[in-house]
């Protein structure tokens, strides 16, 4: 646990730490990247699961800068306060668990691109097919996953 | 107040007081509320101002209501859990910050949907929103940032 100890004493965990606006605002920060990203990936998904049809399926892609907008956030946010409290959060089983569900969210971001979006055919597909629609489903599961854990960190061990 | 001190002895509030996950899953709610909530109407809010032109302005009007199961969600753990913190919350400079804010988010809401129903051109079928309306989307994303700043801001004044 050396580098966490040592993490959790740098001038910038400190700074988070103790500096009164800093720890509010980072939070702040990271609440909005997350209705961000969950309010556009969280469409996306639910378009491909066959809600809003009227939407353009490849369309949807547009909002892609808006997640990626909401995960940048997130992801300075997140790792700022991460710092200030390192050991805390290194050894929470709820905030691994967190880590562990942004990567596979991530991950299924990407196959979800390319089962809707690269799809090689010149015809705009409306219809996904049911691969796509599993990795939509999983995706909502992920991230929503990561809310509670991120929550929950607070409460459990 | 003695409607606050009423409020802290009311059953909900001792359920949520003995029930020891309660809290905590009241919280973690309300940021999925958050999510749909302020995700939709950020998204909506940004497609009137011209972001992603390519999906039809009258299906992302369309998203409302999401964005009110987000609403009821967060009103009824929010109300849950100030009924729980009643005479800390009461008095909480942040809490009625946000409470105003909400009002006046509500407000301009409203002035969003008349200016929907009452425009004489079908400026959403078009795709041109008038700058009333743009100025009624830049205030709604505003808002709602204020809420969400104010809200994350109450553990801290």
């Amino acid at each position: 646990m050396g580098f966490f100890e040592w993490l959790d004493d740098t001038p910038l965990s400190h700074f988070v730490a103790e500096t009164l606006w800093a720890y509010p605002t980072l939070e702040t920060m990271h609440t909005v990247g997350m209705a961000l990203l969950i309010g556009s990936l969280g469409l996306i998904d639910l378009r491909v699961l066959g809600f809003k049809p009227e939407l353009p399926l490849l369309e949807t892609q547009r909002l892609l800068p808006l997640a990626w907008l909401g995960f940048t956030l997130n992801a300075f946010s997140g790792t700022l306060l991460f710092v200030s409290d390192a050991v805390m959060f290194a050894t929470s089983y709820t905030f691994r668990l967190k880590i562990a569900l942004i990567i596979l969210g991530g991950i299924n971001a990407a196959l979800l691109g390319r089962s809707v979006f690269q799809t090689p055919s010149a015809g705009a597909p409306s219809v996904p097919t049911a691969g796509a629609k599993w990795i939509a489903g999983a995706s909502l599961v992920f991230w929503f996953g990561a809310i509670i854990c991120g929550r929950l960190v607070a409460y459990t061990p | 107040m003695d409607l606050f001190v009423w409020l802290e002895h009311t059953s909900i509030a001792n359920a949520i007081r003995t029930i020891r996950w309660l809290y905590p899953a009241l919280e973690t709610t309300h940021y999925i509320g958050l999510s749909l909530l302020v995700g939709g109407i950020m998204l909506i809010d940004l497609r009137v101002l011209g972001f992603a032109r390519t999906l039809p302005l009258k299906s992302m009007i369309g998203l409302l209501p999401f964005v009110w199961v987000g609403f009821i969600i967060n009103a009824l753990t929010g109300g849950a859990l100030f009924i729980y913190g009643a005479t800390s919350f009461g008095v909480n400079h942040a809490f009625w910050l946000k409470m105003g804010f909400m009002v006046l988010a509500g407000l301009n809401a409203l002035a969003f949907d008349l200016s929907v129903r009452r425009s004489r051109v079908d400026w959403v079928a078009a795709d041109l929103p008038p700058t009333r309306v743009k100025t009624f989307a830049t205030l709604s994303f505003v808002l709602w940032l204020c809420v969400v700043t104010t809200g994350r801001w109450m553990a801290y004044v």
